[in-house]
């Protein structure tokens, strides 16, 4: 399974930084993945709305073929519904596979991977029934492979093939039924995508306005350009030499046609009950890195900003059990993925998993990272990295003279580390993250800027020169971009006094730990 | 968005829809052009074999009004060899029952034979495979049954007469087709069963709708 990781980290990796390269990572499609597949059942919807009204199922090979002969409407309107649907499955696909590989897909994440397998499954029965729908020579192909599979589950009193053998025209109920598959499943679409965002205290569900207009207007263009191939008229009682297949949405069909209906079903089954299982092989024991945030109820003011901030609403509030007029923050470890951005929310520092909280990260800057930068003449600039950007960055951040010091997530970092590298001369802090929308803790950047720039709790201190802060975006493959905001930077520092090393220098901490009789909260 | 940016977006965006466009139409060879195919296709009810007795007066009074049947049967469905021979070779033979876990369903048969186009002679036959003398049919025709009287006037008659029209609807114990037909290429010769003739039949003039 690890291998799987890295094998797909590679592979995924080297795509994103190419497609960053080439339209810069605001524009990067594959950052989007989930919220493009998102997109594009709206777009399958809308297009999807116009054919049903024209489609017949009592001749639908005639209705299709006046659909796609229709130039003004029909054949980009059809077009565009069917590369709607190949983006979906592919969006899909990329979508999956990168939360498999970023480790994502196992604990409170369980019902979001499990449910994602339906959508994926709905979407792919609707794909097919779609396809069926045309009642071309794919249609046909796939609508014969579907009976001979159905046919070997006891299901149907009569084998399901022998409608499509040309004994008799293929009965219009069968296109009813169909259609009414086609039409229905989406209402369950619905309710599962519900489900597989309902942990997610804000999900995102589209992409940026502006990609979500640009890839709408490329499909469309597309669509226009080159309108999707209808094969022939399906017709039993005759072989074709060739069908024009979709190989994003039936890709397995080639696969079914070679084996037996019990070995395509055997082989389905275990595919599938591996991919139900990935949880199940991919979960973490909830130590180390892995472990939950905890609250020290003693520090716990109950100001109700870590539950807000939590993107996955593991914490709750809940009554005291001591005599202090507030409530308590809880954290419900079944809930909690360990993404530390409760830390970087708390101002005085009593939230986080173990060693990640506001204090745990002075305590080490203090002890181990300050006392090593004392030495040098001339404090450097500070470069504060996500664990999930790029190496070769960072390396190449380092290379120009910045200290690095790495942190889980941007979302993680407390902004009296912050302070306390500024006041303590370091003449910059340079902060890079994940692509907003590709952060692994979802919202990690987000929580920063509002906590640097824009006075949101645990707000960087109005002592600090905001001059001396900038927050940057480290995308794989564009590492120009990087050494550019790093370089941009330190030119602008350039243009500001000398930075000051405070002698005694004591970062304030709201709350020291007071005795406190109740610690079990 | 840097000139050159722009530029290499529009060209990464054209080949993906180019390629889009591509894996969305691949063109896939299924069928070579000298290829054409036998089809069987067919369902119908297999015949069933009992063994019948005429039950006593002294036995009829012993069960429940509504159970006194005249005639008691105990049977199963038959099964059929299938052989399918083209120009005299044998291209297939199977044993062919009717559906369900305990075969108590219609026979529902699908089978496709490549053959290659051309003159053939096809011969398909279904023969059953249970030796029996006292089928249903021969049965149905051979009881005489007694008059029943009161609420049950009538019942015997009734009784043999079902036994006569399930067994005339049932596939017969043997049926042959053998017959010679041009098989163009790319085509499918459909042999069905007839149940108003009782026979299989070849049909392949018209296409399908």
């Amino acid at each position: 399974m690890h291998f799987l990781k890295r094998f797909f980290r590679r592979l995924l990796g080297g795509t994103e930084a190419l497609l960053s390269r080439m339209y810069g990572w605001q524009w990067n499609p594959m950052h989007q993945a989930g919220t493009v597949s998102a997109l594009m059942l709206l777009v399958l919807i809308a297009t999807g709305l116009y054919l049903v009204l024209v489609y017949r199922v009592g001749d639908p090979a005639a209705s299709v073929a006046r659909i796609a002969a229709d130039p003004w409407l029909g054949s980009w309107i059809r077009s565009l519904h069917r590369y709607a649907t190949d983006i979906f499955v592919i969006a899909a696909v990329v979508h999956a596979l990168k939360i498999f590989a970023q480790d994502r897909s196992w604990g409170p994440r369980t019902l979001a991977w499990i449910s994602g397998l339906v959508l994926f499954g709905i979407g792919m029965v609707l794909a097919v029934t779609g396809f069926v729908m045309a009642w071309d020579s794919f249609g046909e192909r796939l609508a014969r492979e579907g009976g001979r599979l159905l046919d070997f589950l006891p299901i149907f009193s009569e084998p399901l093939s022998r409608i499509f053998a040309g004994e008799g025209p293929v009965p219009s109920a069968f296109f009813f039924v169909n259609l009414f598959i086609h039409i229905a499943m989406p209402l369950g679409l619905g309710v599962v995508l519900w489900l597989h965002i309902s942990r997610v205290a804000r999900p995102t569900v589209l992409p940026p306005k502006r990609l979500a207009w640009g890839i709408v207007g490329a499909l469309t263009l597309a669509s226009i350009v080159r309108a999707a191939p209808l094969g022939s008229a399906a017709d039993p009682l005759r072989l074709v030499t060739t069908t024009p297949t979709d190989f994003i949405v039936a890709w397995w069909l080639p696969i079914s046609e070679k084996l037996s209906p019990g070995m395509a079903w055997s082989l389905a089954t275990v595919f599938g009950i591996i991919a139900v299982l990935i949880p199940r092989f991919t979960r973490r024991p909830r130590t180390a890195s892995w472990a939950p945030s905890v609250v020290d109820p003693r520090l716990c003011t109950g100001c109700n900003q870590c539950p807000q901030d939590c993107p996955w609403e593991a914490i709750t509030m809940v009554a005291r059990t001591d005599d202090r007029p507030t409530l308590v923050a809880l954290v419900d470890p079944a809930l909690c993925v360990s993404c530390g951005i409760c830390a970087g929310s708390c101002a005085p520092m009593g939230v986080g998993p173990a060693g990640k909280t506001g204090r745990d990260q002075l305590q080490r800057l203090r002890a181990e990272i300050l006392p090593e930068l004392a030495v040098s003449l001339h404090m450097p600039i500070v470069a504060v990295t996500c664990s999930q950007v790029p190496s070769a960055h960072v390396e190449a951040v380092r290379a120009l003279g910045a200290h690095i010091h790495p942190v889980t997530c941007v979302g993680n970092l407390h902004s009296s580390v912050v302070e306390l590298f500024v006041r303590n001369g370091a003449p910059g802090v340079m902060i890079f993250g994940c692509p907003p929308r590709d952060c692994v803790g979802r919202e990690g950047p987000k929580w920063l800027q509002e906590r640097l720039f824009n006075d949101r709790e645990a707000e960087l201190q109005p002592r600090v020169d905001r001059r001396r802060v900038r927050i940057g975006t480290m995308a794989p493959g564009d590492l120009a971009g990087t050494l550019a905001a790093f370089n941009a930077f330190v030119r602008a520092l350039d243009q500001l006094d000398a930075p000051v090393r405070e002698s005694h220098l004591d970062i304030e901490i709201e709350c020291e730990p007071v005795p406190f009789e109740d610690s079990s909260v | 968005m840097t000139p050159l940016r722009t530029v290499s977006a529009f060209v990464t965006t054209t080949i993906g829809l180019a390629l889009l466009a591509w894996l969305s139409a691949i063109t896939f060879p299924l069928h070579a052009a000298s290829e054409s195919r036998l089809r069987l296709s067919f369902s119908a009810r297999p015949e069933r074999i009992e063994v019948c007795r005429t039950l006593s007066d002294e036995e009829l009074a012993k069960l429940a009004e509504h159970m006194r049947q005249r005639v008691s049967c105990d049977g199963v469905l038959a099964t059929y060899t299938l052989r399918v021979d083209v120009d005299g070779m044998n291209i297939g033979e199977s044993v062919v029952r009717g559906a369900g876990l305990r075969h108590d369903r219609p026979l529902y048969l699908l089978r496709d034979y490549p053959v290659p186009p051309g003159e053939h002679r096809f011969r398909v036959s279904l023969v059953r495979r249970e030796k029996t003398d006292d089928d249903a049919a021969a049965y149905a025709k051979a009881v005489v049954p007694e008059v029943d009287t009161g609420l049950y006037a009538g019942r015997a008659q009734r009784e043999a007469s079902e036994r006569a029209r399930r067994a005339g609807a049932a596939i017969p114990s043997s049926l042959v087709l053998d017959t010679t037909f041009v098989l163009p290429p790319l085509r499918v010769a459909l042999i069905r069963f007839n149940s108003d003739k009782r026979a299989l039949e070849l049909y392949a003039e018209e296409t399908s709708r």
